[in-house]
């Protein structure tokens, strides 16, 4: 780390969080690397280093002996306070050289509320926010993760993204960065030409022009080059035994929210319910094998010390081996004092001897996700769960000695009604009465039944993608009339900021002309919106009313079937005809089979894929 | 591929043996606060294969007591944590294990069975280095002035409120110097359980007297570093 930095650690809240020197952490000679590649994640270091997708590709990257990947996070208040008053850059963990000396400069987009940290961090690195404003010796700056899907909002900041999974990706862009500077023929303009035209899933928004119809709504998007494709297909990793996983973890000293080994199962989500971007951007489903994934976990528990494994995937008990895996996996963890943990369950297949496996969690709580009160809307989300199956599910938890069951909701969703509502309120005092009547409860405690309730919000790449949202007074409406309806005194309800969630519409679904709207904010120092003390709906409210930009177009507008969206410029796998298929089957309230029942045929089979329920195609056979 | 299952194989003790582990905490590890200290050593533990011992009950876990907390911001050679085995492994076998998963600001320095009890600390020794805007000789002499005038008052947050302490009270010997640009103190300090005074405060109690270490932190700062921890005498050390 350099001098600077520490000298000011006596005098910021949580120094942890900057000081580096983790076990783990990688250091390679800065003179004997080709390519210095700064992987930012727009949080704070705690929050980072939760990060599944942070772990994997620091350690893809660092794979390659002459790359090195450092980490980037965003400081705390205090010490931006800090930074600026000895004129101190943002820096990278590892060398604690400032990330303008980077070749490379990368952000993770997990969640849209990020994205003024992102603007606020290249800023901190003395690095132009447009893109067209970067030198020839300014860090290329690409972005990626699940908000790269729908990358305009961000498109004048970014040099490219990358679309898909990164682990190779990321390395074979890495690459030609390298071979065009060997070869001499770098320029910023040549290579990111090359990438677009060369290596999948790359999309430099620079290519493509934008153009709009008077209603604000886009006419037609055109590349720049013959030889960039007109549509930016994801990346896959076909075959998730052969995808890099790390062996070595970099173990914070402070806590990370996530402090444990995170053992990716599976990608991809056999479901389909029609508000989940992640069950389709996802797509095709891709297994582990158990064999490979026990050595894993082995192999991280050794080179970790955590004592706690968490199963990772959409929803762990569809994994086909899940028995073979937990037995494996048990097979060493008890006797080493490891616990199992599994982050999602499905209440249709949360079963005694699930929990038995799962036992050693030092929890009393269970979470289910429901997602809606009304059979009729669960129908219509395509969450394929039955209120018998969450009886089930609790009962069988609270014979295991839970009291604590949290119920998550989604409010705002497409056709909802008071019943709607109502439901959700009946259902938690039916969960609450279930407890009282099952003998084998918890001797002398009472239950707590939490349900949180957030607003729906129409995310790119899903059946939902064009429903307008409710406004925000309808939102906090419904969801005072929730609270009313909620008169269990076992029942404690939350809910989300409508505010927060409108934003993040605006923000999900937006366009090029929110670029203006995210410099302005830049501009006026916005940033952790992600946090409630930092969020403010109205500054927010001012950024899109100076910048001619009306959230309501963005967020409460149905957007038209036929209109081109800001995210056509991708492509997900999964066509825009199943999304249109799938819409109009939620308003029909009719549900779809998952998919190893029975094949949609969402499309995203042509992308490949080992150990898939998807039946396999060819490639460009697709439909629409 | 580490052999963390050795420890499943070595014969078992008659009771569980105490270990105690001195160890180093220095540079950017001084940031790392006491807790985050416990938590990375239940790891470390972990990942060193040591055949540790684990509570009965419903939620196994190992035993780990520390010395003596080091305030964050304080370097150390000479922490010290108690860890229980319930097998037989050689110390210098532990202590290697042990370093091959620490690095150099946090390294293992001898692995021994505990004979003396923590309690039995009653003081530490610390090496002060203050850098400041015109430190020279003449700041080294105003500082041996300070700390032999009573009273040198700082105000000490407790649990039962605020209170104004004389912290000559707890300084048992010091020695004031200037060289290489810096101001050293070399002091013994209180570090018992009844009666301890946290190195910090004798900083605290310099910049309120003095006005120093006010400036840029990257030209003014100083640096505190525990040498040894001392029995009652003030002389023998603990260990």
């Amino acid at each position: 780390m350099n001098e600077k930095i520490s000298s000011v650690l006596k005098s910021v809240e949580k120094p942890g969080r900057y000081s580096g020197g983790e076990y783990g952490a990688i250091i390679k000679n800065k003179n004997e690397v080709k390519a210095r590649f700064a992987f930012a994640f727009p949080d704070t270091y705690e929050i980072g280093m939760s990060n599944l997708g942070m772990r994997i590709l620091y350690g893809a990257l660092n794979n390659e002996p002459d790359i090195w990947c450092e980490r980037v996070f965003c400081p705390w208040v205090d010490m931006q306070e800090k930074m600026r008053e000895l004129s101190i850059p943002l820096w990278a963990h590892e060398s604690g050289d400032p990330i303008s000396e980077f070749d490379i400069l990368g952000f993770t987009l997990g969640y849209e509320m990020c994205y003024t940290n992102v603007l606020a961090m290249l800023k901190m690195g003395n690095i132009p926010l447009r893109a067209d404003a970067r030198g020839e010796d300014a860090p290329i700056v690409i972005g990626g993760g699940a908000c790269a899907y729908n990358p305009e909002p961000l498109a004048d900041f970014f040099d490219c993204f990358s679309i898909g999974e990164g682990e190779d990706n990321l390395v074979e862009f890495t690459r030609l960065y390298i071979r065009m500077k060997e070869e001499g023929r770098y320029t910023r303009a040549g290579f990111l030409h090359e990438a677009a035209a060369t290596i999948k899933g790359i999309y430099v928004p620079s290519l493509y022009k934008v153009s709009y119809n008077a209603d604000g709504t886009i006419a037609a998007v055109t590349r720049q080059y013959d030889d960039i494709p007109e549509r930016v297909e994801k990346c896959i990793m076909a075959d998730m035994d052969k995808a890099y996983y790390p062996d070595q973890l970099v173990m914070p000293y402070i806590e990370a929210v996530h402090d444990r080994i995170m053992l990716e199962v599976y990608r991809g989500c056999i479901r389909g319910c029609r508000f989940c971007q992640a069950g389709m951007i996802y797509r095709p489903v891709r297994e582990k094998t158990p064999e490979l994934l026990n050595k894993q976990a082995r192999c991280l528990y050794d080179n970790s010390g955590y004592e706690e494994i968490s199963l990772m995937s959409l929803s762990i008990s569809d994994y086909t081996q899940l028995e073979p895996l937990t037995r494996s996996l048990l097979d060493w963890t008890d006797r080493n004092m490891v616990s199992l943990s599994l982050p999602s369950l499905r209440v249709d297949s949360f079963n005694k001897e699930l929990m038995d496996r799962i036992a050693s969690v030092r929890t009393s709580s269970l979470t289910f996700a429901p997602e809606a009160g009304t059979q009729r809307l669960r129908d219509v989300i395509n969450k394929n769960v039955r209120e018998e199956d969450l009886m089930r599910a609790v009962n069988v938890a609270f014979e295991g000695g839970k009291t604590n069951v949290k119920l998550y909701f989604m409010s705002g969703l497409p056709t909802e009604t008071a019943e709607d509502l109502e439901g959700i309120a009946t259902l938690a005092s039916r969960v609450v009465h279930e407890y009282y009547q099952n003998p084998k409860r918890p001797k002398g405690r009472s239950p707590q039944v939490t349900i949180s309730v957030s607003c729906f919000i129409p995310k790119p790449f899903t059946p939902f993608q064009w429903e307008a949202q409710d406004t925000m007074e309808m939102l906090q409406e419904k969801q005072e009339y929730l609270g009313s309806k909620v008169t269990d005194r076992k029942v404690r309800y939350t809910h989300h900021d409508a505010k927060v969630s409108r934003v993040e519409a605006v923000l999900a679904r937006g366009n090029r002309k929110l670029c203006a709207a995210l410099e302005l904010a830049a501009e006026e120092g916005f940033q952790f919106d992600a946090w409630d003390e930092f969020f403010d709906y109205d500054r927010w409210m001012d950024v899109f009313a100076r910048t001619g930009v009306d959230p309501a177009f963005f967020a409460n507008r149905q957007f038209g079937l036929d209109e081109i969206l800001p995210w056509d410029i991708i492509d997900c796998g999964v066509t825009k005809e199943f999304f249109k298929r799938e819409r109009a089957k939620a308003y029909a309230a009719a549900t779809t089979p998952n998919c190893r029942e029975q094949c949609s045929g969402c499309g995203a089979n042509r992308l490949g894929g080992e150990r898939t329920p998807c039946p396999k195609a060819c490639h460009g056979s697709h439909e629409g | 591929m580490k052999d963390n299952e050795k420890k499943f194989t070595l014969p078992m003790l008659e009771s569980p043996r105490t270990m105690r582990i001195l160890f180093r905490k220095v540079g950017n590890l001084q940031y790392i606060s006491h807790l985050d200290l416990q938590r990375t050593f239940s790891r470390v533990l972990v990942r060193a294969g040591l055949p540790l011992w684990y509570t009965k009950g419903f939620n196994p876990h190992i035993k780990m007591v520390f010395g003596m907390p080091l305030p964050v911001g304080s370097e150390s050679e000479c922490e010290m944590l108690d860890v229980r085995i319930e097998r037989e492994m050689s110390e210098a076998e532990m202590l290697e294990r042990l370093n091959a998963e620490l690095t150099a600001e946090l390294r293992a320095l001898a692995v021994y069975p505990a004979e003396r009890k923590f309690a039995e600390i009653a003081y530490a020794e610390y090496d002060y280095t203050i850098r400041t805007a015109g430190g020279d000789q003449a700041l080294s002499d105003r500082i041996r002035e300070t700390l032999s005038t009573h009273p040198l008052t700082v105000t000490r947050r407790t649990k039962s409120g605020e209170k104004e302490v004389d912290i000559l009270d707890f300084v048992h010997s010091y020695e004031v110097s200037f060289a290489d640009g810096a101001v050293r103190i070399h002091a013994v300090l209180a570090a018992g359980e009844g009666k301890y005074l946290s190195p910090e405060l004798l900083v605290t109690a310099l910049k309120q007297k003095l006005g120093i270490l006010s400036g840029n932190p990257t030209e003014e700062n100083y640096r505190i570093l525990r040498r040894r921890v001392l029995l009652a005498d003030g002389v023998t050390e603990f260990h």
